[in-house]
C-alpha cells in the first residue's frame, strides 16, 4: 500500500504542473492576455499628462509582462513550488518574500551604447558600486539600509524603463519618417529585435532626437545597474531572515509557497484566500452533512421499500427540489421569508448581526428577555443561505444510493442471506449497505474540492464573502495570479481526495489492493 | 459479553466533542470580547478624568464664554490675515471659513446621536487613502479624510478646505496654500505643511508604495512640494495647467506622524490603514504596528464614529456603518426592513416604489438629481482611419456624424432603455456644471434632416434596394462594438440597430468582453463604440479625449476627431488660470463639440437615492449629498436614545 501511495503522490506533480500551465496559456491565449488585467489594474483611464504608452511600460515592468510566457511561468512556478532552487528568497517582518532583483531590461544598442567602450565603462561602474556597499552591522541597520537601496534601484528602473520606452517611440517616429513604418509594431513602438533592419541616415533631424533619448536611455542604465549591483549586494548582506528550510545551501531548499499579489485587488492572494475560506468553509460544513444525513437514509429506505408510497413521494419531492433553480429560490427567499412586508423570519444578507461582536456567546435569558447570543445568530443566518446550497443535492444522491442498493438487493448473496434466517435489518445494513458503498465513496471524495470552491449563485445573492464570489471576480477582471492560485489549490484538494477514493475502496472491499 | 464500540458509544463520544467544540468557541468569543472591554474601560477612565478637571474648574469659579451651537462651526478666535507666508505681488485668496453646507442644528427636529447605514453593491478590498483600488474605498476616504480645498456644495466653486488661503501664480507655474491653524487630524495632531509635503513627496510619490494610480498622474505634472513654514506649503508644476490646481488642491492629506510609522510593506498589504480629519473617522483603527492586525478586512461592515477633534464642527450622527449586499433585490428587501438607511435603486426598482406604493414617500425621500459626478454615456464614431487596416470609415464626414445624430430618438432611448429616468445629454460637460454652454441644447431627433445631411455627403439610395449606397456604388454599413454582460448594453445595441436600419444603414454588432474594452480603444479598432464616462468634479481637462494631438496611439481621443479650433480652445482654456474665464472658454469649446458631433452624446445619468425619512437635514447637493450634517430623528431599533 505504502509504495502505491507515493507512487501516486509523486504523479501529482507533473498533473499539477500540467494543470496549471494549461490554465497559465488558457490565460495568456484568451483576448487581451495578461495585460487586460494589467489595465483593468491601472484604473481604465490614461493619466492626465505624459504619454501614456510610457506609463503602460513602467506598468508591464513593474510586473515583467514583457519577458516570454515561459519564463514568467517558470518564475510563477518556482515561488509557488515548494522545493526551491537556488539563492533562497527573504521574508521581512510583514511576512513579504524578498526575492533576488529582476535583471534589467534589455538594453537597445543605438549609438555608443554597444560599443565595447560603453561595455566596459558600466562593467567597471557596476563593479566600483558594488564595492563601495558596506553592509550596516546590526541586523535593524541592515534592513534600513536594504530598503532604501531598494527604493533607489526602483526609481532607477523605472526611469530606466521611462527612457527605453522613449527610445522606441522615438525610433518609431523615425522610421515612419524614413519610409520604414513596416518597422515599427502594433504599440507604435519599434521593437530591440527590429533594429538591425533598420536603415540609419544620421544626418535626418529626427535622428538628433533619437540620438537625445539613446544618450538619455544609456545614462539611465548605467544608473539602473549601478543601483541594481547595490541591492544584489545588500540582499547578499542577508537583510532579512531566509524563507524556508535550506537542504543544500545555496542550491536546494524548502519553503512555503508563495501565491503572490492580486493585481487587480491590490492584495497578496494569500490573505484573500484566507479571508473567503473560512466563509466558505462554514457553509458547507453545514450544508454537507445535511444532504449525506438526508439523501442516503432516504434512498436507503426507498431501495428497501421499492414501489412504496414514500419511494414514490421522496424521489418525485428530491426530483422536484432538484429542478428549482437556485437564483429563483434565492430570490424568492428574500422577497418572501427575509422581507418585513411578508414573514421577515430571516435576516436578509450577511452572516453575522450588526451588533454580534458585542453578543455574548451562547444563548440566554436575562432581564431583557431571550438573548439570541453570537452561535444562535450565526445559525439563524446561516439557515437561508445553507438551504438553498442543500434542497438540490437530495436528488442525486438519494437515487444513486437507492439505485447501488437495489442491484444488490437482487443478487445471489441476498437470497441466501433471507433464507439462511438473517434478519432483514441486518441484510440492509450489514449486507447490502456496505456493498453498495463503492459508488458512493466516488461521490463522497469529489465534495472535498467543492467544499472549497464556494457557490457562486448562493454567495452572490446572500451576500456571503466567501470563495465562489472571489473567483468570480478573478475570472471576470482576468486576475491570473488569483485564478493561479484557485487552480492549484483545488488542483491539490481534488488529487488528495482521488487517491482518498482509492484508499477507501481498498477498506471497503477487500477484493481491491493495491499490492 | 464483548465490549464493542456501538452506536451509542458513538453519539455519547460525539456529544462530548460538541461541548468541548463549544466550550473552546465561548473562551475564544471572550478573547474577542476583551479589547473592547478594555477599551469601555479606557474610555470611563479618560471621561473620569475630564470629569475631574471639570469638577477643579468649576470649584475654581473659572467659567469660558459658551462655544458656538453643538453641531454648528466652532466659533474661531477671529483669524489672522498675516500674509507674512506669501510671495510678494501675487494676490492672496482667503477662503471663507469652512463650515456646513446647511448648519443641522438650525434644522427642526434636530438632534445627536443614532448611525447612518449605507449599502456597498461590492465588497471593497481596501480603505487604505491612494491604495484602494473601487469606487466604495474612495466613498470611505472621502468621509474621513480632507483634502487642502473642495468643491463648494451650492455653487461648484473650489474652496477652501484645509487650506483658508492660497496664491495661484498667473503664469500657472506654482501654487502657495496657507493652512487652517485650526485644522487638525482626529488624533489631535496639528495639520501641518509638512504633513502635506510628505503626502505628496514621501507617500504617493515613493515607488516602494503601491499608490501607482495616484503617482503617475503626479509624476508627470509635479515639480516638487517645498514646506515654506509651519502652516504653508508651495506646489510647483511642470507645465502651466489650470487642473494642476485641482489636483494640488484635491488630494487627501495624510498624517505624517500616523502613516510614517508603518513600513511600505505595510502599507502596501493594508487593508483598513484610514486616518484623516474629516467629520468620521475608523471606528477601529490600529494606532501603532503593534496593533496592525486590529485593521479593518473585507468582509466585515465598515464602520465610522464620529470624530470628536473634527475642527469644523460636530457631525449630529454617532457614526455610519457600510454593509455589502451583492443582490439587487436583498438591498432594496434590507432598505425596507430598516437595515439600511439608504439604498441606490436601479431605474425600474425606483419607478415601481413610487408607482407602487403611493405612501412611499411619506416615510422615505425618493431623490432624482444630476450633480457633478453624474456621468454620461455616448457613442463614439471613427472619424479616423480604423485600427491596423487603416480603413477609413464614413464617419469621416462630419456631416455623417451629425446624420447620425438627428436618426438617433434619444428621448424615445431614454424612456424605452431607461425606464425615463434621465436627460439627453448634449456634451462633453456636465449640465450642472459652470462648463457647459447654457445656451446650447442637445440636437433634436429628426430623420428627414438627416436624410438630407447623408445625400449632401454622397449617400442615399441608388439601386433602391433600401440601403444608402455612395457614388462608387459601396453600401453604408458599420460594425457597432459594445461591452458584453449588461442588459443595459444590448438594449441600447438592438435600439441603435432599428434605428439605423430603418434609415438604409447596415448595423452588425459586435459584443466584447470589457477587459478587452482598454486594448480596442488603444488601437482603434472600431467603427463606432459605445462607453460612458464617469465624473467626480465639475471640469476636467478636454486635452485627453479631444485634443488632435491625443490622437496618437494609446491615447485617449480614441475617436480621432482632430478640429484646429478645438485644439486651439483647448490650449487657451487649459492656461487659463482664472476659472471665469475659462469657463468661457469651455462653452465655446463644448459648441465646436456640438458641430462636429465625434461622439453622440446619449443620456446623462441622475443619481437615484432612497433615504429614510427618520433623518434630517437631506439635501441634494451639486456636489451629491453630505451625510455628515445629517442627523436622525426617527425611531429605530438601531439607536440608543439618550445618546
Amino acid at each position: 500500500m505504502l509504495p502505491y501511495i507515493s507512487r501516486r503522490l509523486l504523479f501529482m506533480i507533473p498533473t499539477l504542473v500540467g494543470m496549471t500551465l494549461m490554465v497559465y496559456t488558457l490565460i495568456a491565449l484568451a483576448p487581451g492576455g495578461f495585460s487586460a488585467s494589467a489595465s483593468a489594474a491601472a484604473g481604465g483611464g490614461a493619466p492626465a499628462g505624459g504619454d501614456p504608452r510610457i506609463a503602460e511600460a513602467k506598468f508591464r515592468d513593474r510586473f515583467l509582462l514583457d519577458e516570454p510566457l515561459l519564463t514568467q511561468y517558470g518564475r510563477w512556478l518556482a515561488r509557488v513550488f515548494p522545493v526551491k532552487f537556488g539563492t533562497r528568497a527573504q521574508v521581512d517582518a510583514t511576512g513579504e518574500r524578498i526575492y533576488w532583483p529582476a535583471s534589467l531590461p534589455e538594453m537597445i544598442a543605438v549609438g555608443d551604447a554597444a560599443s565595447p567602450a560603453e561595455v566596459q565603462r558600466l562593467a567597471e561602474s557596476m563593479a566600483a558600486a558594488r564595492a563601495s556597499f558596506h553592509a550596516a552591522e546590526p541586523e535593524l541597520q541592515r534592513q534600513a539600509q536594504y530598503r532604501q537601496v531598494s527604493r533607489e534601484a526602483k526609481t532607477a528602473r523605472e526611469s530606466l524603463v521611462g527612457a527605453l520606452a522613449q527610445l522606441r517611440l522615438d525610433l518609431a517616429e523615425y522610421a515612419a519618417a524614413t519610409g520604414q513604418s513596416a518597422l515599427v509594431d502594433s504599440r507604435g513602438e519599434l521593437p530591440a529585435s527590429r533594429l538591425v533592419a533598420l536603415r540609419v541616415d544620421t544626418a535626418h533631424e529626427l535622428w538628433s532626437s533619437v540620438a537625445a533619448s539613446a544618450r538619455v536611455a544609456n545614462d539611465a542604465y548605467a544608473k539602473a545597474s549601478a543601483a541594481r549591483a547595490v541591492l544584489e549586494a545588500s540582499f547578499e548582506s542577508r537583510p532579512f531572515r531566509e524563507a524556508g528550510v535550506g537542504v543544500i545551501p545555496g542550491v536546494l531548499s524548502v519553503g512555503a509557497p508563495d501565491l503572490g499579489w492580486s493585481r487587480t485587488k491590490n492584495r497578496p492572494v494569500g490573505s484573500l484566500i484566507l479571508e473567503a475560506l473560512p466563509v466558505t468553509l462554514l457553509i458547507n460544513v453545514v450544508a454537507f452533512p445535511l444532504i449525506y444525513l438526508v439523501a442516503i437514509p432516504a434512498g436507503m429506505l426507498a431501495a428497501a421499500r421499492r414501489g412504496s408510497l414514500f419511494d414514490v413521494l421522496s424521489g418525485g419531492v428530491f426530483i422536484a427540489l432538484w429542478s428549482i433553480p437556485v437564483v429563483w429560490a434565492g430570490v424568492l427567499a428574500i422577497g418572501f421569508l427575509a422581507s418585513n412586508q411578508y414573514l421577515g423570519l430571516f435576516p436578509v444578507a450577511g452572516l453575522h448581526a450588526t451588533d454580534s461582536a458585542s453578543m455574548p456567546f451562547l444563548p440566554s435569558w436575562g432581564a431583557a428577555g431571550f438573548a439570541r447570543g453570537w452561535l444562535l445568530d450565526l445559525v439563524w443566518h446561516l439557515v437561508l443561505p445553507v438551504t438553498c446550497l442543500v434542497y438540490a443535492g437530495f436528488a442525486v444522491l438519494s437515487r444513486q444510493t437507492r439505485a447501488a442498493m437495489l442491484d444488490n438487493f437482487n443478487a445471489d448473496y441476498v437470497r441466501t442471506a433471507k433464507a439462511k434466517g438473517v434478519s432483514r435489518r441486518d441484510i440492509v445494513l450489514r449486507h447490502v449497505f456496505r456493498n453498495s458503498l463503492l459508488p458512493l465513496i466516488t461521490m463522497f471524495v469529489s465534495i472535498f474540492p467543492a467544499m472549497l470552491s464556494g457557490s457562486v449563485v448562493v454567495e452572490k445573492i446572500f451576500s456571503v464573502p466567501g470563495m465562489g464570489s472571489l473567483m468570480l471576480e478573478a475570472i471576470s477582471l482576468h486576475d491570473a495570479e488569483m485564478m493561479l492560485a484557485n487552480t492549484v489549490m483545488i488542483g491539490c484538494v481534488s488529487l488528495l481526495a482521488l487517491l482518498l477514493a482509492d484508499i477507501l475502496y481498498a477498506v471497503a472491499d477487500p477484493r481491491v489492493s493495491y499490492a | 459479553m464483548q465490549n464493542r464500540f456501538g452506536i451509542k458509544d458513538f453519539l455519547v463520544l460525539l456529544l462530548l466533542l460538541a461541548i468541548l467544540a463549544t466550550q473552546w468557541l465561548s473562551m475564544v468569543q471572550r478573547d474577542r470580547q476583551w479589547p473592547v472591554l478594555q477599551a469601555i474601560a479606557d474610555q470611563v477612565g479618560a471621561l473620569d478624568e475630564r470629569l475631574a478637571g471639570v469638577d477643579a474648574r468649576l470649584s475654581s469659579g473659572v467659567v469660558s464664554a459658551p462655544r458656538a451651537t453643538v453641531g454648528g462651526p466652532v466659533a474661531a478666535a477671529t483669524p489672522s490675515r498675516a500674509e507674512g507666508w506669501a510671495r510678494t505681488g501675487v494676490p492672496v485668496q482667503w477662503q471663507p471659513e469652512p463650515s456646513f453646507a446647511n448648519d443641522p442644528s438650525k434644522v427642526p427636529g434636530y438632534r445627536v446621536g443614532g448611525e447612518w447605514v449605507e449599502v456597498f453593491e461590492g465588497q471593497p478590498q481596501k480603505l487604505t487613502p491612494y491604495l484602494y483600488a473601487d469606487v466604495y474605498g474612495n466613498r470611505v476616504v472621502d468621509r474621513v479624510c480632507e483634502s487642502l480645498g473642495s468643491f463648494d456644495p451650492k455653487t461648484m466653486m473650489l474652496v477652501g478646505v484645509l487650506a483658508d488661503a492660497w496664491q495661484v501664480d498667473p503664469d500657472g507655474k506654482w501654487i502657495r496654500a496657507h493652512l487652517n491653524p485650526r485644522a487638525k487630524f482626529s488624533d489631535g495632531s496639528p495639520v501641518t505643511a509638512e504633513d502635506v509635503r510628505w503626502t505628496y513627496q514621501d507617500f504617493i510619490m515613493n515607488p516602494a508604495i503601491d499608490a501607482d494610480r495616484t503617482r503617475s498622474t503626479l509624476a508627470d505634472i509635479l515639480d516638487g512640494v517645498e514646506v515654506i513654514d509651519e502652516r504653508s506649503v508651495e506646489f510647483r508644476f511642470k507645465d502651466a495647467l489650470f487642473s494642476n490646481i485641482l489636483i494640488a488642491l484635491g488630494e487627501p492629506i495624510l498624517s505624517k506622524k500616523y502613516y510614517a510609522q508603518f513600513e511600505a510593506a505595510q502599507v502596501n498589504q493594508s487593508t483598513g490603514l484610514l486616518m484623516g480629519s474629516g467629520p468620521f473617522m475608523m471606528a477601529q483603527t490600529p494606532k501603532s504596528v503593534s496593533e496592525l492586525s486590529t485593521q479593518w478586512t473585507p468582509g466585515n461592515d465598515v464602520v465610522l464614529v464620529r470624530n470628536p477633534n473634527w475642527w469644523i464642527g460636530r457631525a449630529p450622527l454617532d457614526g455610519q456603518r457600510f454593509r455589502v449586499i451583492k443582490d439587487d433585490l436583498a438591498r432594496l428587501v434590507a432598505y425596507d426592513n430598516n437595515e439600511a438607511s439608504m439604498v441606490l435603486p436601479t431605474s425600474p426598482q425606483y419607478n415601481a416604489l413610487l408607482r407602487d406604493r403611493h405612501d412611499f414617500e411619506k416615510t422615505n425621500y425618493a431623490l432624482k438629481w444630476i450633480n457633478m459626478r453624474s456621468g454620461y454615456s455616448f457613442i463614439a464614431w471613427q472619424c479616423g482611419p480604423r485600427g491596423e487596416t487603416g480603413r477609413l470609415t464614413p464617419f469621416q464626414d462630419g456631416r455623417v456624424r451629425r446624420a447620425m445624430t438627428l436618426l438617433l430618438d434619444r428621448e424615445k432611448m431614454i424612456r424605452d432603455i431607461w425606464d425615463g429616468i434621465g436627460v439627453v445629454a448634449k456634451g462633453p460637460f456636465n449640465p450642472e456644471s459652470p462648463a457647459s454652454n447654457p445656451s446650447l441644447s442637445p440636437l433634436e431627433f429628426n430623420p428627414q434632416a438627416a436624410m438630407a445631411l447623408l445625400k449632401e455627403a454622397g449617400w442615399e439610395d441608388r439601386n433602391q434596394d433600401g440601403i444608402l449606397e455612395n457614388e462608387k456604388g459601396e453600401k453604408f454599413k458599420f460594425e457597432y462594438t459594445y461591452a458584453t454582460g449588461g442588459e443595459i448594453a444590448e438594449r441600447i445595441a438592438r435600439f441603435v440597430v432599428d434605428s439605423y436600419n430603418k434609415a438604409g444603414i447596415e448595423v452588425t454588432t459586435r459584443p466584447i468582453d470589457w477587459a478587452r474594452y482598454q486594448d480596442l480603444l488603444k488601437s482603434r479598432d472600431f467603427d463606432a463604440i459605445t462607453l460612458a464616462w464617469s465624473a467626480n468634479s465639475p471640469e476636467s481637462d478636454p486635452r485627453q479625449t479631444y485634443h488632435s494631438e491625443s490622437m496618437a496611439k494609446g491615447r485617449d481621443n480614441f475617436s480621432q476627431w482632430s478640429s484646429p479650433e478645438a485644439d486651439a480652445l483647448i490650449e487657451k482654456g487649459r492656461r487659463t488660470m482664472d476659472p471665469a474665464m475659462r469657463m468661457l472658454v469651455w462653452h465655446e469649446l463644448e459648441r465646436v463639440i456640438a458641430e462636429g458631433q465625434p461622439y453622440t452624446f446619449i443620456r446623462v445619468a441622475p443619481w437615484l437615492r432612497l433615504i429614510k425619512r427618520d433623518f434630517g437635514n437631506v439635501r441634494m447637493y451639486k456636489t451629491g449629498l453630505s451625510p455628515e450634517e445629517y442627523f436622525f430623528s426617527g425611531p429605530s431599533s438601531t439607536t440608543q436614545p439618550g445618546t
